[in-house]
Parts: C-alpha cells; structure tokens; sequence
C-alpha cells in the first residue's frame, strides 16, 4: 500500500487491544456507499476518508447480565471506556502515519440519527451482524458496544462475516418448538413490546421494530425523559404539584443520567440479557 | 503472588492509591435486606473496594476557592474498579459487578460506598459529616466491584483513623476539633478516652453547602423559574450565574462535584501528603 508503512493495520489493531478493544477490525469507506444514506458516509465527514477503523468492547460483564438488581445495568453501564479507544487510535494514526483521522462523535447528528451507524461499520468491518432483536452481535463476544475511526489512510480491509450470531442454536430449537425466541417473547411488538420476527431457513428476519417505544423504555432516564418532565411541569398551574415534579425521583435520576451520561445511559437491556448468543462464549463461575 | 495480591496490585497500577477486600457477610450486619452485595450479584462472596485521591496538594493551598469548587474529583478509584472487575473475569472467570453507588431514590444509593470502605479496612468515619478517613492519606473517594469470587478479607481498622491525636489534646484543652470548630452548622460530636463518643450531622445543610451547584440546586432553580411570571426577572434567573454554573457544575459534574470542604481542609488525618515543595 503506498504511503503506508508495512504492519501498519496489524500494529494499529495491537494498540487497540492494548489500549482496552476487545475486537477491532477496518472497513473500506467506499463499502458505506451501498448502505448508508446520503451525508452519513465515511466520505461526507472527512473528505477523502479509505478506512473506518472499528473497535468494539467495554460490554456488559458476565457479572452484569447475572445481576439481579435492575439498578446495576441501569446506572453502571461501561460504555464510556470504548470511546477512549477510539479517541486514541484517531491519535495514533494522526501523530504515527500523519493520515487525517476523525473519530466518530457517538452522540446523534438530528433526531436519532447518529452521524455514521456504527451498528453498520462494525458489520462492514467484520465484527459481527445484526441479531433478531437490533444490535450487532460479535460470534465470539456477543453484545458489544462500538466506536469508530475514519482516516485517509488505507489501511487493509476486513471481510463481512460469513455466518451470524444470531440465531443462536437454542433460539433456532426454541423457534421450531414455539414459534418465538428468547427475544421476540421478551419484548413482543403484539403485546405491548418493540420486537416482532421469524426464522427463515435458519436465519433471522425481523419484520417489525418499535423504534420509538423501544427509545423510552432504553433511555428512561435520559434527555427524553428531562424533556418531557421540563413540558409536564410548565404546563402544571398547582405551583406544588410543579414542585413534585421537579423534585421528583424521575426528575432526579434524569438528571443523574444527563450528569453521567457514560455510564448512566440506557435502563433497559431486557432483549439482550435472554440472548444466548449476547454475553459471549466464555463460561463464568 | 495471591489473588488477592494480584487482584490489589491491578487496581493500584490503574489509579487507586489503596484497595481493600471485604466479605459479603460482613455488611448483614449493619445494611438492610435489598442493599447487600448478594442482593446486587447473586452468590457474592467478596467486594473490593477501591479509593481514589481527591484534590492535589496545590488545590488545597490554592487561595481562590474556586479551584477547589470545580476541581475536586477525578473518579479514578472508578477506573480502577473497571480494571479490577475485567481482570477478575478475564483471569479467575468469575462473575464481577461494579457495585451500583449513584442514588435511585432520594440520597439512598444501593450500595454505601463509605460502609464498603469500613468493612475493607480502609478507613473509619469522622466527626467531620462522618466522612470515611483512611488512617495514611485522610479523604478519599471510593467506589467497589461485587464478585462471586472468594477472597481473604482484610480486617476492619484496628485504631480509627478519627480522631487524630492532635485532636485529642485539641478536644481536650478547649473541649472542640477543627472541624467541629470550623463548621459547627453541620457538625456536632464529643471526643472521650481517644475515641469518637458522639458524632451528629445535618445532612441537609451540609449538603446544601457541600453541593451548592448541582442537581439539587438546578432542581431549586428550575422550580423558581417555572413559577416566576414575569418574564424580566425569569430571564435574568435564567442567564444568573447560580443557574449557569448549576447547569456547568452537572455537565463538569466530574469536576465540580462538592463545593465545601472546609470540615476536610483543617482536618490533620492525611495531612503529612498534603506538604509539599
């Protein structure tokens, strides 16, 4: 590759994992094209972008998913810590290639819609496939959380998965014995839930996503949550029950998650946590 | 090296200036049924404990209180809890948890960080709002991870870190401490045979004082706002800079996370780190 030192990807992908990445893997920003809209490419944030290097980690532990206090997930999550990873490796490729490099912002462009999917650079850097129920699951790790790198620099490319975690075996039994998965029955679109999907030949098939439903059950506590109460209250003449609702327990751990955001985000992970392909292949005491 | 050893060395090399083990029984005593490490992780046997520095020896010599005000706090003992829980999974393939410390309802967090810090032996509670003193550096910040792996656990404090001698003799020439001296709004106690006898505190006007710019004050903020009519005065609330550094003080909230340490500044425990060139 021109310009580019030989082991340039290998080493960069060393100093992800050092740095706390349990995957990593480059995507070519030209593979966006046939997926991603209009604005969110590689190429519509950092002119001339080649690579979209990805990083994935910082999952729930094992401990998390066996908690059985809701508040655990709820208020100590650990998303934070990939984002770090990410902010280095733009770092690194600056200072040790002199590439431009643009780490991606995780917050949202407008409305939900984030800047560039990093849902879909992990699956064009091939790290892993949507599941049944919306994230991508890594086949050896499960559920993870993602963040992204474009650069000038072209580095080697990663292929798509071949095969995905989702359906899990058990799933694909579960399936033929009750026409649902561990998923679809936790959280189903026809009984008050967001998930609605089938197997077909073995693989999954969503056909339905209550995406905002979904938004306010994940994000309680969070800047809809602060909205809505904002909207509540100045709306509310009984200057006590204004009082109520600001001093409130939902107002105050709304405020909690906005403080923390990182680590304070989402309150519902109920989709995940029966996942048997979600909390990876490692066996916990 | 035991795994224990290990284990503390890990979260030591991450940030922590001193880790503790404490077992799972050992909170029944005191903390209530829905608030013990088994009630977060089922089949808990140990939490670590991990505390972390506060402000720099120069913030505390600062003269402008504002320093101190927005930089007090850098969560590093989270950090290496972070580290210590990967490390357990990754390395013994037990189940870990952070153990959840932000309030859910009120003030009440799940987990008392302050208790988790006593029952690994780092530390003891003060006469000053009851803050947990590490016998050698004084005011830390703490944070733990819950695991289901067994661990030796280290004994309680033999001699409580509060209160310090000088403050003995202190009490016992003028019948006071510095920080119940300094801050007798909040704080009350008496000093008997070397050893705390009693020890109050109003917890609301301390942290009222302690966290002037925060959720609480945004909270008391916003509702003074909502029910101002007139629009002259609302706008002027609204740009004040109580209300914008409330709004700082939750996006900073890291940084800016207390706003009085006056009971910790004339506090002698810890105090030889505070000296320096």
């Amino acid at each position: 590759m021109p310009g580019l030192p030989p082991g340039a990807t290998a080493a960069l992908k060393s100093s992800a994992f050092q740095a706390g990445a349990t995957v990593c893997g480059v995507a070519s920003a030209a593979a966006f094209d046939a997926h991603a809209p209009a604005g969110h490419r590689p190429g519509d944030l950092l002119p001339g972008a080649a690579s979209v290097v990805v990083v994935g980690g910082s999952q729930p532990r094992a401990g998390d998913w066996a908690a059985t206090s809701p508040w655990v997930l709820q208020t100590m999550g650990t998303t934070e810590r990939i984002q770090s990873v990410g902010r280095k490796l733009a770092q690194q490729i600056e200072s040790q290639l002199g590439y431009y490099a643009l780490y991606v912002p995780p917050g949202t462009a407008s409305g939900d819609t984030p800047f560039l999917s990093l849902m879909l650079a992990a699956q064009l850097a091939g790290l892993g496939s949507r599941s049944l129920a919306g994230p991508v699951l890594n086949r050896e790790h499960g559920f993870m959380y993602w963040s992204a790198v474009i650069t000038t620099a072209p580095l080697e490319t990663d292929t798509v998965e071949g095969e995905s975690a989702c359906p899990a075996p058990p799933c694909r039994e579960m399936w033929e014995r009750e026409r649902t998965t561990p998923c679809l029955k936790t959280c189903p679109a026809d009984d008050g839930g967001c998930l609605a999907g089938t197997l077909e030949h073995g693989r999954a098939v969503r056909t339905f996503y209550d995406a905002a439903r979904c938004n306010t059950r994940v994000h309680t506590h969070w800047v809809g949550g602060f909205q809505k109460v904002l909207e509540e209250t100045l709306n509310e003449t009984d200057r006590d029950r204004r009082k109520m609702l600001l001093y409130g327990d939902f107002f105050t751990r709304t405020l909690w998650a906005i403080t923390y955001s990182s680590t304070n985000i989402a309150q519902c992970f109920e989709c995940m946590r029966v996942c048997p392909a979600a909390h990876g292949l490692k066996e916990m005491k | 090296m035991t795994p224990e050893e290990r284990i503390k060395a890990v979260g030591l090399k991450a940030g922590a200036r001193v880790v503790g083990i404490a077992s799972v029984e050992a909170f029944r005593a005191k903390v209530p049924e829905g608030h013990r490490p088994e009630d977060m992780l089922p089949g808990a046997r140990s939490v670590v404990v991990a505390g972390g520095d506060g402000p720099t020896a120069g913030a505390w010599r600062c003269p402008d209180h504002r320093v101190m005000e927005i930089t007090g706090y850098d969560l590093r003992e989270n950090v290496a809890v972070h580290v210590m829980a990967d490390f357990i999974e990754a390395t013994f393939a037990h189940q870990t948890i952070q153990a959840p410390s932000l309030a859910v309802h009120g003030h009440a967090p799940p987990m008392s960080m302050m208790h988790a810090a006593e029952l690994a032996g780092l530390g003891s509670r003060s006469l000053a709002a009851h803050i947990i003193l590490n016998p050698e550096y004084g005011l830390l910040y703490y944070a733990a991870l819950i695991t289901t792996l067994p661990l030796e656990p280290d004994p309680p404090l033999a001699e409580p870190a509060c209160p310090h001698p000088g403050c003995t003799a202190m009490y016992k020439r003028i019948g006071t401490t510095p920080c119940l001296r300094v801050c007798p709004a909040c704080l009350s106690g008496t000093v008997k045979d070397g050893r705390i006898e009693s020890s109050t505190y109003d917890r609301e006007c301390c942290h009222s004082r302690a966290q002037t710019y925060g959720i609480g004050s945004f909270q008391k903020s916003l509702l003074q706002i909502v029910n101002e009519d007139d629009a002259e005065k609302r706008r002027g609330m609204i740009y004040s800079d109580f209300f914008a550094r409330s709004i700082q003080a939750l996006g900073f909230f890291r940084d800016s996370i207390a706003q009085c340490f006056e009971c910790m500044r004339v506090c002698p425990v810890g105090r030889k780190y505070r000296k320096l060139q």
